[in-house]
């Protein structure tokens, strides 16, 4: 047994009972959907067309999902559904990065993942999927993929059919009967401010409807849609005799935003925890730093602050936070949610018992426990890398420079938060001049690795590019380029021309620290706003 | 609680497409269905339903539902298909299972409420039903005892039933029906009623070789999900998909041919292929040479002409020759070789052509009926009439049974509603009623308006509010209505009526060749009866005290005529126990003994009594197929006792008819001293023919011709007011299209659907690229519609999907209330400040639609700001002087909207209104003859014979 879905574009009028249907068997809340029926106008009066694309979870083959979801909340069932347990669900929204289709939102009512699930529970008791069930012209058909002789098998083998975004490898089963390119792939038509019969959500920042966080149409400047510039490039496929023409969204459902300010706030606190031990520790084991309070107890406790910090932030943005702990009782060892569970809870009771031995006089224990620390430091910096990697959804996250680049902010971070730290406890000129070397050299290399590596490298989708673009010359621009001259360049630049002054160190490093913050943002928020769907 | 029992695994069903698995649960099983609990989900935890079947209550498809009613709640928690309901087979539209969302509609009215304060001022106070009946019923009761019974109407919306107000109505002794028809379907009826005394078609899509569609079948409400299920499989099949439509809707996205024309345009398209079809000779000459009245259009146009049909065919060539695809397609903005394309396609049709045409242009335009009439001209043509793949009449695929008692055609004529100056009018010149009771031409003491909305619907609101408010005009105002509405809030007593779940009726449509009827349910109730519960009133079991209409008459009825001397008692008296107030288990079960064929004998054979059969299984098909009534030959016996006209060679029998078991409205052909006509002699064979005075299809239209429009006798193109020659472009004139509709909603019903209004909520005015290049507009900017009335500001929708010089607004949006918490739903409709001063209208929006705390915390939700604009309020009424349609479409002029313009501004002149009111009221032909209209012609709640004759008429006409 092997369900999958397909649509029969020969059929579908785009009436959108399928929703309502959905809706009404599956207690959808407002806002959020588990299947629609986006539009697509493209053509010349009066060769136009409009073209309908029912979208929903291709329960795919690969589903990734799945091994994201740090609690085995989402999960494959054996007939091949994508089912998802909303009573494990932590809320932690990691599956909505992972699904390159939009499929999946947070109910409100539960604080949980949900998506459509194939309506399992009439499935398991021999009924259809409401959609299915509903639809006027029976344009949705669902069924045993295994099965030669069911229906969804008989056509499947005399029609040709498309899958959306086949290149991401997660083998969808839900196939499309002519698909029209421009309506199955996302950004293919542009986004405009407003629907043919509905207001998109509002625009970022505007608070309408109570909710900050819609993702609204993505501008790279005003008046510019992205979706029109990443079509530019793709020739609509000539399905008809209609001339083709620029195609444009007509409807589509709206979709929210679904991690804040919190993860970027995560990981500069991270960077800052990491990178504190990491540069105390290895300063003062290779005798470059003196083995002072503040690069032993003091650099213990700032790693225990800021990595329960981090883990504070990581819990404050579940919407489940209580929660959390579901993680460790029930792990999903796949996910790097969990491993980095485990590696934040590993290293702070490393920094924990550092420090309590440090204060308690036990200097020698302390110091065994070094390059452990040290290992788990490096371990909490880079392991996002990993995360972000299994957001499958957020192509601009899939970068390999990505663990180096977490490992140099983390050191940069670490030199930063010593050099400010300094100002209070006061750090002897060598101290001075190592921490404005690494924290120079950190600088710098960070900026190598932003300009000349993330941003110049072509990006591999078109949804990668999207994303840099709205990040180096759309809404995101200011704040990018913010972040990279008053983050990077100057407090470079204070650091060469100060001459070793422990004041311009310290702003140096709270520039940095900011410039940190600024990026962070933009490298979460900006793969956010691109839709997949 | 029952007993958890672990659900069935229903099997795979075996179809012709390979297998799938099941779509409903086993009819056996539907007192206790068992399903995992989809809240609880995966967990698995068995709940129990009982599946009670409806009839949806949205559109007039009358679609069937399952109302899933929870055994532990007793609520009711889904609605999905009913499979065993012949015209939907267990499919829906988006409103079928939004039906939920209205029965859970946190604003919706849950008691009888009766005005406190002064009209509109929106005070209540709760009343009991026994006083709302005392009261309305007492006021009714001296109205009639005073002979003042044009001052009682009903006035109502879509009916979403059939017979019913047939029974009540006439037993009340009135002519007081309105209907909204006028302002819909009035330009279609008469388009098909003048051809075949029928005024609705019903195409055979699935097995057509050519569907013609002249309107957005694929996602409106006549009839959406059945006739689309339909469409889309004749399309599968091969038939070829023709849409004509002014801009793109979701039909002419899937049309094989759309063409966009000039409004008003589509009959000189149609005339172009029949000319097509005649000079080609690829026409069913031997239908047409049967069945159309060829002999008497010889005899009235060509009298000195031979009478052969070789002459008519002549004749044909003629009339038509200057219907060029080269003159259709300047009068249509279409390219000539496109519509010779479509009229190949036609020509090709292998005498299967389904054809369809219902609002749309004949809703449109001045002489709109001739477009639906010249569409018909193509069925006949093609010989498509009445056959499998082609259109049949409505009444032939329609039953409406009779119920066990009926009072006689009264002995009135309402002239508030049929007036003299519209003699063909299909029907009720309803959306003139407030000029009229402004005119003085009558006063209402009591008004009913029944799940209507005219203030917001019809054109011309803000008449409409002057007379709602003036009590000199309308005494009492009563709404039925289950939810608030724009013209509730003017009532006197507003009185909630049931969703779709919540009532009792019958309905039956031509979705297809084939006869249904379809039975709506109150399904909770139903589910207490199985339970063993007893149940006086529906409205026990309905959510409050809502209740049901046919309940609520009955008992009016009682109450108007307690004792019985008013003669109106006897109806609403059981015919099982006499002289005791009939149920509605005897009501409807009376008619399903004794006015269904077939449903007596289905429910034997199922051991229930066919009111059980009914209640269970919530449709019953009487047939399948195609079977058109003209080609019924008259038995032997008959025919040998009739007389022959044989000039005509209609058949007359002086034997008496028996009363109908169908009471589907038909027209009633003339009565001659031969007697009663009962058939028509074709090629020498007896056959039954068509309701018409020639008993043929008429192409040529006597009663046009006889009532005083000889010009218009047959089929032609009538130059709409909205010709291009009319319309000033260079002066930033425009043709505005009002009436397009959204496959999400319906007018006034679907306000209190979160789902719908979720999808769909705005109303943004479509403009071509190129006009909105030239006034500078760009999507999303302000622009000033101004009508002869007034003017409303919109937002602009920049599209290719419309043709240059045309602008298109939808109507089922731009809802809005006057008070913060109450009046028309929160989720659809933005709140208001409304002045006046001596006519001068002006609505402003003062917030849009914004979250709120109810019961469901879905209106915390909320994330859409906008209701869109109420554009109706600025059209001046446009009776067409035939027909009585409203022409719906506005010639305007589009401007930029001033700096003083805010989103959702309406501006109206009433005075200028009731002049244009003035202007087309004289085009108008009031009768010479001593008839207000031909006897023959369809009349709902048709009068006696003798009320038909003018006050003035010197003689027979």
């Amino acid at each position: 047994m092997n369900h999958g879905f397909l649509i029969d574009n020969r059929k579908c009028i785009g009436c959108h009972a399928c929703s309502t249907a959905c809706k009404s068997e599956n207690e959808v809340p407002l806002g959020v959907n588990r299947t629609w029926v986006k539009y697509v106008e493209k053509g010349e009066f009066p060769d136009t067309r409009r073209y309908f694309q029912v979208t929903r979870c291709n329960h795919c083959a690969h589903p990734p999902c799945v091994p994201i979801c740090p609690t085995k909340a989402m999960y494959q069932r054996d007939d091949g559904i994508v089912e998802f347990d909303s009573q494990i669900c932590i809320g932690c929204k990691a599956c909505m990065q992972a699904c390159p289709y939009d499929a999946i939102y947070i109910d409100p009512d539960s604080g949980t993942a949900a998506k459509c699930h194939f309506c399992a529970h009439r499935t398991d008791v021999g009924l259809e999927p409401a959609c299915v069930v509903v639809c006027p012209v029976h344009a949705i058909i669902a069924g045993d993929l295994d099965d030669a002789g069911s229906e969804i098998s008989r056509l499947l083998a005399t029609q040709e059919v498309s899958v959306r975004k086949p290149e991401q490898n997660t083998r969808p089963k839900l196939f499309y009967i002519e698909a029209e390119q421009s309506a199955i792939l996302p950004m293919a038509a542009a986004q405009d401010y407003g629907h043919l019969w509905s207001q998109p959500p509002p625009a970022h920042g505007n608070s309408g409807g109570g909710h900050r966080d819609w993702r609204g149409p993505i501008q790279i400047a005003p008046g510019r849609m992205a979706g029109a510039m990443v079509s530019s490039g793709r020739p609509a496929k000539a399905a008809d005799s209609r001339k083709s023409r620029a195609p444009r969204e007509t409807y589509n459902a709206p979709h929210r935003v679904p991690w804040h300010w919190q993860v970027p706030a995560y990981l500069v606190t991270k960077a800052i925890g990491a990178g504190a031990f990491l540069v105390a520790a290895a300063g003062t084991a290779l005798g470059l730093l003196p083995s002072v309070p503040l690069f032993t107890s003091i650099a213990s406790f700032l790693a225990l602050v800021f990595v329960a910090a981090t883990v504070g932030l990581l819990v404050w943005d579940l919407d489940r936070p209580e929660r959390f702990w579901t993680i460790l009782i029930r792990p999903q060892w796949r996910s790097w949610l969990t491993r980095g569970a485990v590696i934040l809870i590993g290293f702070s009771a490393v920094v924990g018992l550092s420090w309590v031995l440090s204060i308690s006089g036990s200097v020698e224990l302390a110091g065994r426990l070094r390059w452990p620390g040290v290992l788990l430091a490096i371990l909490s910096a880079v392991y996002t890398a990993f995360l972000f990697a299994q957001a499958e959804g957020r192509d601009l996250w899939q970068s390999t420079l990505l663990p180096w680049h977490l490992f140099v902010q983390a050191v940069m971070a670490g030199a930063a938060t010593f050099s400010i730290a300094g100002l209070f406890v006061g750090l002897s000129p060598e101290a001075t001049r190592v921490l404005s070397w690494t924290l120079g050299s950190s600088l710098l290399v960070n900026l190598l690795l932003t300009a000349g590596g993330e941003f110049a490298v072509p990006h591999a989708s078109s949804v990668a590019a999207a994303a840099a673009r709205m990040i180096t010359r759309g809404r995101y621009a200011p704040c990018y380029w913010g972040s990279l001259a008053g983050g990077l360049a100057l407090p470079l630049a204070a650091i060469l021309v100060s001459g070793g002054s422990a004041g311009a160190l310290a702003a140096a490093g709270a520039l940095s620290l900011a410039g940190l913050f600024a990026y962070e943002w933009v490298f979460v928020m900006a793969p956010q706003q691109i839709p997949n769907s | 609680m029952t007993d958890p029992v672990n659900p069935l695994r229903l099997p795979p069903q075996e179809t012709d497409a390979g297998q799938r698995m099941q779509q409903y649960p086993p009819p056996e099983s539907w007192d206790d269905w068992v399903e995992w609990d989809q809240r609880q989900w995966p967990r698995k935890v068995p709940r129990h339903y009982m599946l009670v079947p409806t009839v949806c209550f949205n559109c007039e498809s009358a679609c069937g539902l399952l109302g899933w009613v929870d055994k532990e709640t007793l609520q009711v928690r889904k609605f999905e298909g009913n499979p065993a309901h012949p015209g939907s087979r267990g499919r829906n539209c988006a409103k079928g299972p939004a039906t939920i969302n209205q029965v859970n509609d946190p604003d919706r009215i849950l008691y009888p409420l009766k005005r406190a304060g002064g009209r509109g001022e929106g005070r209540w106070v709760r009343v009991s039903w026994e006083e709302a009946l005392a009261d309305i019923g007492g006021r009714i009761r001296r109205a009639l005892q005073e002979g003042r019974h044009e001052e009682v109407m009903y006035h109502v919306g879509r009916p979403g039933h059939d017979g019913m107000m047939e029974w009540i109505l006439p037993a009340w002794g009135l002519d007081g029906h309105n209907s909204h028809t006028n302002i819909c379907s009035a330009g279609a009826r008469a388009g098909y009623a003048f051809w075949m005394g029928f005024d609705r078609p019903s195409p055979d899509h699935a097995a057509a070789n050519v569907i013609l569609l002249i309107s957005s079948h694929l996602e409106t409400g006549h009839y959406f999900n059945p006739h689309a299920q339909r469409i889309v499989e004749g399309h599968m099949a091969g038939a070829k998909l023709i849409v004509f439509d002014t801009r793109l809707s979701n039909t002419a996205s899937r049309a094989d041919t759309w063409i966009a024309p000039w409004p008003g345009s589509e009959a000189a398209i149609l005339l172009a292929i029949a000319n097509h079809l005649v000079t080609t000779n690829r026409y069913d000459r031997d239908f047409v040479r049967r069945w159309v009245n060829w002999e008497e259009y010889l005899r009235q146009v060509h009298p000195d002409w031979p009478l052969t049909f070789e002459s008519f065919e002549t004749a044909l060539k003629s009339t038509y020759a200057k219907y060029t695809f080269e003159f259709a397609s300047r009068e249509s903005g279409v390219e000539a070789r496109i519509l010779r394309g479509i009229a190949e396609d036609v020509a090709n049709c292998g005498g299967k052509l389904a054809a369809h045409n219902w609002r749309s242009a004949a809703a449109g335009n001045l002489g709109g009926w001739q477009v639906a009439r010249c569409l018909f001209f193509l069925s006949v043509l093609t010989g498509s009439i009445g056959v499998a793949g082609g259109t049949s009449a409505n009444a032939w695929d329609k039953w409406v049974p009779r119920p066990h008692r009926m009072a006689p055609h009264v002995k009135r004529w309402n002239e508030l509603t049929w007036p003299d100056e519209y003699p063909l009018s299909y029907f009720e010149m309803s959306f003139l009623l407030p000029h009229f009771l402004k005119e003085g031409r009558g006063k209402l003491d009591v008004y009913f308006s029944r799940v209507y909305n005219p203030m917001w619907t019809n054109p011309d609101g803000f008449t409409w509010l002057e007379v709602l408010r003036d009590e000199s005009k309308i005494g009492l105002h009563v709404a039925l209505t289950p939810t608030w509405s724009e013209t509730a809030w003017w009532a006197d007593y507003v009185l909630p009526m049931g969703h779709g779940s919540e009532r009792h009726d019958l309905m039956s449509q031509e979705t297809h060749a084939g006869q249904w009827i379809a039975f709506r349910q109150p399904v909770r109730r139903v589910a207490l009866e199985r339970l063993g519960k007893k149940v006086r009133r529906t409205y026990e079991a309905n959510p409050g005290q809502v209740w049901e209409e046919a309940e609520f008459w009955v008992d009016l009825s009682w109450e108007i005529d307690p004792d019985g001397a008013l003669g109106i008692r006897q109806y609403f008296e059981s015919p099982y126990r006499p002289g005791e107030r009939i149920t509605m288990d005897e009501y409807f079960g009376w008619m399903f003994e004794n006015s269904v064929p077939g449903l007596p004998e289905a429910a034997a054979k199922e051991g229930l009594t066919p009111l059980a059969y009914m209640r269970r299984n919530g449709a019953f098909e009487i047939r399948a197929g195609a079977d058109a009534e003209f080609q019924r030959p008259i038995s032997a016996e008959e025919a040998a006792a009739a007389r022959v006209d044989e000039k005509t060679g209609i058949l007359y029998t002086s034997a008496s008819a028996s009363p109908p078991t169908n009471i589907v409205p038909a027209p009633v052909p003339v009565a001659t001293e031969l007697g009663r006509p009962i058939g028509v002699m074709i090629d020498g064979v007896p056959q039954f023919g068509f309701r018409t005075p020639s008993r043929k299809l008429e192409f040529y239209s006597s009663t046009l011709a006889e009532f005083g429009w000889p010009e218009l006798a047959v089929p032609d193109y009538v130059r709409s007011h909205v010709h291009p020659d009319s319309v000033d472009r260079g002066a930033d004139e425009f043709v505005l299209l009002s009436t397009y509709r959204l496959p999400t909603l319906i007018h006034t019903r679907s306000a209190n659907a979160k789902w719908l209004v979720e999808i769909s909520h705005s109303n943004p005015t479509w403009m071509h690229t190129s006009d909105a290049a030239r006034l500078g507009l760009a999507t999303g900017d302000l622009l000033r519609v101004r009508t002869e009335i007034g003017y409303f500001v919109d937002k602009v929708w920049v599209t290719e999907g419309i043709r240059p010089g045309v602008i298109a607004c939808s109507h089922h949006l731009g809802r809005w209330r006057l008070a913060e918490g109450e009046g028309t739903s929160r989720a659809a409709s933005a709140l208001v400040e409304l002045k006046d001063s001596d006519g001068q209208w002006d609505l402003r929006q003062r917030k849009g639609v914004a979250p709120y705390k109810s019961s469901d915390p879905d209106t915390e939700r909320i994330w859409w700001t906008d209701a869109g604009v109420h554009q109706n309020l600025t059209f001046p009424v446009q009776p067409d002087p035939v027909s009585g349609s409203h022409c719906w479409h506005q010639k305007v002029k589009v401007t930029r909207a001033d700096p003083q313009d805010r989103y959702g501004d309406i501006h109206v002149d009433t005075h200028r209104s009731h002049e244009v009111f003035k202007r087309w009221l004289a085009l108008t032909r009031p009768p010479k003859g001593g008839w207000r209209r031909p006897h023959w012609m369809l009349r709902p709640f048709r009068p006696d014979v003798e009320a038909y004759r003018r006050a003035s008429s010197k003689g027979p006409a």
